[in-house]
C-alpha cells in the first residue's frame, strides 16, 4: 500500500523534472551519428565493379569443410576442389549426352578385351602448383606414381575417406593393402598388384571384375591426383594447403578465409587445356563456340562466396555481386514469369539477366522399409498408397512446379530414361488405390496399424511430410511422423528402423547404374539400398548389366529393371527436380552442367559490361 | 567448478550417446558398406567401451586438446579462435552499447515514470518484443542493404581495419533486438529501488534528484542487474546464429549450429566445456562485481 502512494506522490513530484528536451537530443544525436558512421564506413558511392576485373564471383549454399580429394564428399567442397586439383578423365563441356574426355590422361584409356586391364598414359609435362612443399618451390611435373599414391589414400583407413567406394573391392590387391596398412604390416611403397607403373608416365589398372563405371568414377575428385610431398609437409592440415594440378590455386591459406570466403587466382602453370571446339546443335548460336581452341582458364580470378540463407545470396546476386544466382523458393515468383514458367519477368531480362533451367540429375523419394512385416510383404498395399500421393500436386506446391513427375529412378539427362514410360503406380488415383488397397486385405485401411514417417525437422521436410499424411488419411491410412536430425535420421535408415522415410538421390555420374544400383539386394542397408529391397529378378539383370558396356542390350536391362521396381513399388517416386538460375548479362559461355564442377575454366566475363550494368544495379 | 563441469560434461556426453545418432553413419557417406562403417567407427573411437570414450573425454578437457572435427577433420582449436574473433566483433559493440542505452533509458523512465515518456517506452518495448527477429533482420538487410544500398547485403572481411564496414547493419539489429526486454527488466528492477524507504530518506535529507538516482537506485540496482547481464553474457561467445548466417559472419554460433547437425562429437563437446566454464568465469565474475557495487557482499 505505501508503495502504490509513494508512486502518485513521486510521480506527481518528478513531472516537474522530466528531461523531454534533454532526452530527445541525446536521441537525435545518438541516431545521426549512427546513421554518419555508417554512412562513413560502407562507402556507399564507391563503385562497385572495375571494368579491369576479370574475376568470376561465385556462391555456393554450404560451407566449404576442407580441400582435400580424398574428403570431398559433399557438393560443395569438391566444387571448389575441382579448380584446383584434376583426375585422369573429365567431361566435356559442351556435349551431352555427357561425355568423357581425357585429362591428365593422354588419351582415353586402353582396355583389354577381357575388360580387366586399363592402360592409361600420362601427359608429359603437367606440373603440381609451386608450392614450399617442393625443394626449390617449384611444382613438379606429375607422373604415374602420383597416382597410385593418390588412390592409395582413398584405401588408407586412417584418412577415413568418404571416397574409398569408387575403388572398394574393384581394384585387385588395394583392399588387402588397405587391412595391411591397418595392421601396420605395409605402408605407401608397398606395391598393389593392381596399381602398376612400368614407367614414369605409365599406369596400369588391373580389375578384380569387370567395372565399366570406372571411366565415371576417374573423374570424380576424389580419384584426383594430389602431391605427395604436400601430404608429407601439410600432414593432417593438407585439407588447407591443396597442392594440385588444376587451372585456379590457392595462393595463401589465408585466401580460405573459413565460412566465408575462397579466393583463388588463375595457375600460372597451368598445362596446356584449351576450350572445346565443338558442341551441340544451337551451341554455335548461343556463342559457346566463340572461345574455341582459347587457352583456359578465360578468367583471372574465381572467388566462392558461402552464404547459407537464401535471401542475402538472392538479394546479392541480384545486385550482381555474383554472376549468377540460384532463384529461391521464396523468390520464385518475383522472378519468373507467372504466364510462362520458362521466362523471367520483364524487369529483371530489362537488367540483362537471363533465365536458365537444367535438370538436376536427381531423383526425391518416399521409401518403404522392405524387410518391414507390413510394408514389405504387401505390394500391393505399397501400391495403394503410391496412387493415393499426387506428385504433380507436390511439385507444385513445394516446387514452384520445378520439377518433373518422376516414373522410374533414373532422371532426365541420363542413358536410359525414358520420357514416354508411365508408371502406373505413379498415376494418381484415390479410387483406384482405394480398390487396390481392398484388394491388399484393409479396405479404407481398416486393420492397418499406424505407420511411422521418418522426416528431417525443417519446415519444408515438415511440410513435405504433412501433405504425404494427408494424401494417406484420404485412402484411411494413418501415418504418424517423426522428425529428426540429419544423423538421427541416417541412423534410423540404416538400422532398418526407419518405416517410411522421404529422402533423395543426386547422380554420382551420368549412368543410370548409379541409380538402379538403389535397389542391389547385395547394397542393402547400411549400404545405399536404403528400403533393403530384394529381387533375384532384378539382382540378376543389375549383375548381367555390370558386364555390358553402353550400348542398346545395356539400356534394355536397364530399362527392365526399371520396371521391376515400378511394378514392387518399394519407393513413391516423387520428382526429378529442375535448377533455375539466373544469369547475368556480362556472362558468357554458360552452359550448367551437374555431373562436373570444372565448369569455372570455361566461364568468359565481359568485365566492361558488368561495371556498365552491375553498377546500375 | 570442478564437480559442475564432470556434471556438465557426463550429462554432454549421455545425451549425444543417447540421441546424437550414429556419427559413423553420417561419416562413413552414402554408398558405404557395414564393413566401412565399421572400419569409420574404429577410426573415430566409437568401439570402444562407453566408460573408455567418456575417459578419452575427461583427457581431452584435462589437456584442452579436442582434436579434429569429425565432419570437417579441421582443428576444433583453430575453428574456435577463428570464430572467436568474428563473433566477439558481432556481439561484443551492440551488447555493451545495449546495456548503457538501455539503463540510461531505464533510468529515464523511471525518472518520468507515468508520463508519456515512460509509458511509450514500455508499449514500444513490448511492441519490439511481439516481433519476431527474422523480421528485423530480413526487413533491416532488404530495406537498409538491398533497397537502400546504406550497408553491403551481407559479406565479410577477416582484416581488423575493413571488417566494420560488414557490422554496423548487423549491430544496428541486435542493439535494436535487445532494447525491449532489456529496457523492460532494467526499468523494473530500477523502479523496484526508486519507492524503497532510503530513497525517500535521501529525498528528505534534501539531495538533488540527479545524485538520488545516480548514488542511490542505480547502485542498489546494480545487484539484479549484473545478475541479468551476466546471464546474457555467454551470448557474447555463442554469438547469434541468425544474424551470422543472414550476414554471413563466420563466427561460432553458426559453427556450433553445424557440429550439432552433423553430430560432431567432438566439437560439441568443446563448445560445451567452454560455454560451462565461460558461465563458471562470468558467475565469479558476478560475485566479485557484487561486493564491488554493495559493500554488504563480501567474497569469502
Amino acid at each position: 500500500m505505501s508503495r502504490n502512494n509513494s508512486t502518485v506522490q513521486n510521480a506527481t513530484v518528478d513531472s516537474k523534472f522530466r528531461p523531454r528536451s534533454q532526452s530527445a537530443t541525446f536521441l537525435q544525436v545518438l541516431l545521426a551519428g549512427a546513421v554518419a558512421v555508417a554512412l562513413a564506413v560502407t562507402g556507399c558511392t564507391k563503385k562497385r565493379f572495375d571494368e579491369n576485373d576479370n574475376s568470376l564471383n561465385l556462391v555456393l549454399r554450404a560451407n566449404v569443410k576442407g580441400l582435400d580429394p580424398a574428403s570431398a564428399n559433399d557438393l560443395y567442397s569438391s566444387t571448389v576442389i575441382n579448380q584446383m586439383y584434376e583426375g585422369l578423365l573429365a567431361y566435356n563441356y559442351l556435349k551431352r549426352p555427357f561425355t568423357l574426355q581425357p585429362a591428365l590422361a593422354e588419351a582415353m584409356p586402353e582396355i583389354s578385351k577381357d575388360g580387366l586391364t586399363y592402360t592409361f598414359k600420362i601427359k608429359k609435362g603437367v606440373k603440381f602448383h609451386d608450392n614450399a612443399a617442393f625443394p626449390d618451390g617449384k611444382g613438379r611435373e606429375v607422373t604415374a606414381q602420383d597416382f597410385v599414391y593418390s588412390w592409395k589414400r582413398l584405401a588408407d583407413p586412417r584418412n577415413t575417406s568418404e571416397g574409398f567406394w569408387i575403388f572398394d573391392g574393384k581394384i585387385k590387391g588395394l583392399n588387402e593393402w588397405a587391412t595391411a596398412v591397418k595392421n601396420e604390416k605395409a605402408n605407401y611403397d608397398t606395391p598393389v598388384e593392381g596399381l602398376q607403373t612400368p614407367d614414369s608416365h605409365t599406369l596400369v589398372v588391373k580389375l578384380t571384375g569387370v567395372y565399366h563405371q570406372l571411366a565415371y568414377v576417374l573423374a570424380m575428385p576424389f580419384a584426383s591426383v594430389v602431391a605427395r610431398e604436400a601430404v608429407d609437409k601439410y600432414g593432417k592440415e593438407f585439407l588447407n594447403n591443396p597442392v594440385g594440378t588444376g587451372p585456379f590455386v590457392l595462393e595463401k591459406p589465408s585466401d580460405w578465409v573459413r565460412n566465408s570466403k575462397i579466393t583463388l587466382k588463375k595457375n600460372p602453370t597451368y598445362r596446356p587445356d584449351t576450350y572445346p571446339s565443338e558442341g551441340m546443335p544451337g551451341d554455335a548460336e548461343k556463342g559457346l563456340l566463340a572461345d574455341a581452341g582459347k587457352q583456359l582458364p578465360l578468367v583471372d580470378k574465381l572467388v566462392f562466396s558461402e552464404i547459407v540463407e537464401d535471401q542475402p545470396r538472392w538479394q546479392n546476386g541480384l545486385k550482381g555481386n555474383f554472376d549468377w544466382v540460384e532463384i529461391p523458393k521464396d523468390n520464385f515468383d518475383n522472378a519468373v514469369s507467372k504466364e510462362d514458367r520458362s521466362k523471367i519477368v520483364p524487369d529483371l531480362a530489362a537488367k540483362g539477366l537471363s533465365l536458365d533451367i537444367t535438370p538436376a540429375l536427381d531423383v526425391t523419394y518416399i521409401g518403404f522399409n522392405m524387410v518391414d512385416p507390413v510394408l514389405g510383404k504387401n505390394k500391393l498395399l505399397r501400391q495403394a498408397m503410391s496412387k493415393a500421393f499426387d506428385s504433380k500436386t507436390y511439385i507444385e506446391k513445394f516446387l514452384n512446379g520445378r520439377g518433373i513427375a518422376a516414373q522410374g529412378p533414373v532422371p532426365p539427362g541420363i542413358d536410359s530414361y525414358d520420357e514416354a514410360f508411365k508408371n502406373p503406380n505413379v498415376a494418381f488415383s484415390l479410387e483406384e488405390a482405394k480398390a487396390l488397397l481392398a484388394k491388399a486385405g484393409f479396405p479404407e485401411g481398416k486393420g492397418l496399424p499406424e505407420f511411422q514417417y521418418e522426416g528431417l525437422a525443417d519446415s519444408t521436410a515438415r511440410q513435405g511430410a504433412e501433405f504425404f499424411v494427408q494424401a494417406m488419411a484420404s485412402i484411411g491410412v494413418k501415418v504418424k511422423i517423426n522428425s529428426n536430425t540429419w544423423p538421427q535420421f541416417q541412423e534410423k535408415i540404416k538400422a532398418q528402423k526407419a518405416q517410411i522415410f522421404g529422402i533423395a538421390w543426386g547422380a554420382d555420374y551420368p549412368d543410370a547404374q548409379n541409380f538402379l544400383q538403389l535397389f542391389y539386394s547385395k547394397n542393402k542397408t547400411p549400404g545405399p539400398n536404403d528400403t533393403s529391397f530384394n529381387s533375384p529378378e532384378f539382382d540378376k539383370a543389375y549383375e548381367a548389366s555390370l558386364k555390358l558396356p553402353p550400348g542398346a542390350e545395356r539400356t534394355k536391362l536397364y530399362q527392365k529393371m526399371r520396371d521391376i521396381v515400378a511394378d514392387e513399388t518399394p519407393w513413391i517416386f516423387n520428382a526429378h527436380r529442375l535448377g533455375y538460375k539466373l544469369v547475368h548479362g556480362w556472362v558468357g559461355n554458360f552452359k550448367w552442367t551437374e555431373v562436373a564442377n570444372d565448369y569455372p575454366k570455361y566461364i568468359r566475363i565481359d568485365a566492361k559490361k558488368r561495371a556498365e550494368l552491375g553498377n546500375k544495379l | 567448478m570442478v564437480p559442475i563441469l564432470i556434471g556438465v560434461t557426463f550429462l554432454t556426453f549421455m545425451l549425444f550417446n543417447l540421441f546424437g545418432g550414429d556419427p559413423a553413419v553420417r561419416f562413413a557417406g552414402k554408398h558405404a558398406t557395414a564393413e566401412q562403417v565399421q572400419v569409420i567407427r574404429a577410426e573415430l573411437g566409437l568401439d570402444r567401451s562407453l566408460p573408455e570414450q567418456y575417459l578419452f573425454f575427461v583427457k581431452q578437457i584435462a589437456t584442452f586438446d579436442y582434436g579434429r572435427s569429425w565432419a570437417s577433420k579441421q582443428l576444433i582449436s583453430t575453428m574456435i579462435t577463428d570464430g572467436l574473433g568474428a563473433t566477439l566483433s558481432l556481439t561484443a559493440p551492440a551488447f555493451f552499447a545495449s546495456i548503457a542505452f538501455c539503463i540510461g533509458l531505464a533510468l529515464f523512465a523511471v525518472y518520468g515514470r507515468g508520463t508519456m515518456l515512460d509509458r511509450g517506452t514500455v508499449v514500444v518495448c513490448l511492441g519490439l518484443l511481439s516481433i519476431s527477429s527474422l523480421v528485423y533482420i530480413l526487413g533491416l538487410q532488404y530495406i537498409l542493404a538491398f533497397k537502400g544500398g546504406f550497408f553491403p547485403i551481407s559479406g565479410w572481411d577477416p582484416s581488423w581495419v575493413d571488417r566494420w564496414g560488414y557490422l554496423v547493419l548487423p549491430w544496428i539489429i541486435l542493439f535494436v533486438l535487445s532494447l525491449g526486454p532489456n529496457i523492460l527488466i532494467y526499468r523494473t528492477v530500477i523502479m523496484d529501488e526508486a519507492f524503497q524507504d532510503y530513497v525517500r530518506t535521501a529525498r528528505a535529507k534534501g539531495l538533488a534528484e540527479r545524485h538520488v538516482y545516480a548514488k542511490h537506485i542505480l547502485k542498489n540496482a546494480m545487484i539484479p542487474i549484473i545478475t541479468v547481464i551476466v546471464i546474457e553474457m555467454p551470448f557474447l561467445i555463442t554469438g547469434s546464429v541468425l544474424i551470422e548466417n543472414f550476414f554471413g559472419i563466420p563466427g561460432l554460433g553458426g559453427t556450433l549450429i553445424k557440429a550439432l547437425n552433423d553430430s560432431d562429437f567432438p566439437t560439441i563437446k568443446a563448445f560445451t566445456v567452454i560455454s560451462a566454464m565461460t558461465y563458471m568465469v562470468f558467475n565469479l565474475l558476478a560475485d566479485v562485481l557484487y561486493s564491488l557495487v554493495d559493500p554488504r557482499v563480501k567474497l569469502s
